[in-house]
């Protein structure tokens, strides 16, 4: 059976029915999304590797939760690797120096091989960060740097404030117009 | 206290898990009973996960992934990779061989019991393979019932190698809406600095360009198409060897080429 022909959502299916095959090659769809992020959030490579595993481990153990209608595989994978990062650099209290938490340097890049990978997800995929560097480049720097520090950080709004030393209700209009923007672009968009 | 003012403003916020902690209760409060503001926040929800794609795409170390599919048995009911590695004689025969080696080192007594049960343990195995098998239909059936419920997949031109780049290969996804594209080639030679592969998106005989691009060290790369109109509107697609920054019009040897 070639598991690189199913579906996100049979996938995970199969993986509620205890197939690591299926774990197997959603790791090699995502494996790399969940990786990078926890990387940017952590920036320490031992830690976001530790994040990763547990990311799909826990997709093994609950996967019969996962609901379709609710989010993507990927959404729902994304969101378990950044809530983890996060909890992990709050309980850490400080990040590694040195390391970039913005936008900025997100510029487009070859894609390199990926091995595992089909080539027509890795195009998909590549398309997909194009489009999402290509929206959050039109966002203004302010709403830009909140963001960023909501997103990477897992700052609360006050948090956010504090450290741009804006009013909070600047702050809070600057995430909504954000968020609002690139919902406009690339949801409805789907 | 629930009330029943929908809390479309704090939704943003709260998909980025920003807002202060009572803010939070309020809405997830709020969210509980109003389906219109679940609607909102998965939308929210999707933007957020999608904001991961915008980092550089990093391979994690290959270790990684096995001591992933290792990890699966040790803690979880579900069988894992160590069983998935066994072969069928492992997990099948030979423990109906050490069953009857069992019962050669057994009292007489106990073997008599076992033997008898054999008839009993044989009919329970043939019972549970053809469950399994039945399983496994039924669990192919719901994969292809929802492959079948997925939307149109995005279009995908393939490019095949010419006579001067026979092993080559490459892809175009065209998004859904016929308006983005990514070009992915494969095994194409090496240039020197002073040329460039160049994308012609051609449509009744005018070539367009479509992008300039180099490849990576692994004569890999892939680049985002741009185009004055949707890409679906072009009836082929191919690739030659340019100066650096390309070309008006194609002047060198076509490398890959296909047809949508």
């Amino acid at each position: 059976m070639n598991f690189k022909t199913v579906d996100d959502v049979a996938l995970i299916r199969l993986i509620a029915q205890a197939s690591p095959e299926a774990l197997s090659e959603l790791y090699d769809r995502y494996g790399r999304l969940v990786y990078s992020l926890a990387l940017h959030i952590l920036g320490e490579a031992e830690t976001a590797e530790e994040v990763t595993q547990d990311v799909f481990f826990r997709v093994w153990e609950k996967a019969e939760t996962y609901r379709a209608e609710q989010a993507k595989v990927s959404t729902w994978l994304s969101s378990i690797g950044r809530n983890r990062s996060i909890d992990l650099l709050r309980a850490r209290g400080v990040r590694p120096e040195g390391h970039s938490l913005g936008w900025e340097e997100l510029t487009p890049t070859a894609m390199p091989r990926h091995e595992g990978l089909d080539p027509e997800d890795g195009a998909m995929q590549a398309m997909q960060g194009e489009r999402v560097r290509a929206a959050i480049a039109s966002l203004p720097a302010e709403q830009r740097v909140a963001l960023a520090l909501a997103f990477f950080r897992g700052y609360s709004h006050s948090q956010i404030a504090e450290e741009l030393d804006e009013p909070l209700g600047t702050v809070k209009t600057r995430i909504r117009m954000a968020m609002q923007k690139l919902r406009s672009l690339l949801v409805e968009e789907l | 206290m629930v009330n029943n003012l929908h809390v479309s403003e704090s939704i943003p916020a709260y998909a980025l898990a920003c807002l202060e902690a009572d803010e939070a209760k309020r809405v997830a409060e709020h969210l509980a009973t109003c389906e219109l503001c679940r609607a909102e926040l998965q939308s929210y929800q999707e933007v957020a996960g999608q904001m991961a794609y915008a980092l550089p795409q990093l391979e994690p170390p290959q270790a990684l992934k096995a001591a992933l599919l290792e990890r699966l048995p040790a803690v979880s009911g579900k069988p894992g990779a160590a069983d998935r590695r066994a072969t069928w004689w492992q997990r099948n025969v030979r423990p109906a061989v050490q069953l009857q080696a069992e019962q050669e080192r057994r009292p007489a007594g106990k073997r008599d019991r076992l033997l008898r049960l054999a008839p009993a343990w044989a009919l329970a195995s043939l019972v549970l393979i053809l469950f399994l098998g039945a399983s496994n239909v039924l669990l192919w059936q719901q994969v292809g019932d929802l492959r079948a419920s997925q939307p149109a997949p995005m279009k995908v031109v393939a490019l095949t190698g010419s006579q001067v780049a026979p092993t080559a290969s490459g892809l175009i996804v065209i998004s859904k809406d016929g308006r983005h594209g990514t070009l992915v080639v494969d095994e194409l030679p090496a240039l020197d600095e002073a040329r460039q592969y160049q994308l012609w998106l051609i449509q009744d005989g005018t070539r367009t360009s479509g992008a300039v691009f180099s490849l990576g060290p692994e004569g890999y790369g892939s680049v985002w198409v741009s185009s004055p109109q949707p890409l679906i509107n072009y009836s082929s697609f191919g690739i030659t060897i340019e100066p650096k920054g390309g070309s008006p019009g194609p002047t060198g040897d076509k490398v890959l080429g296909g047809d949508l």
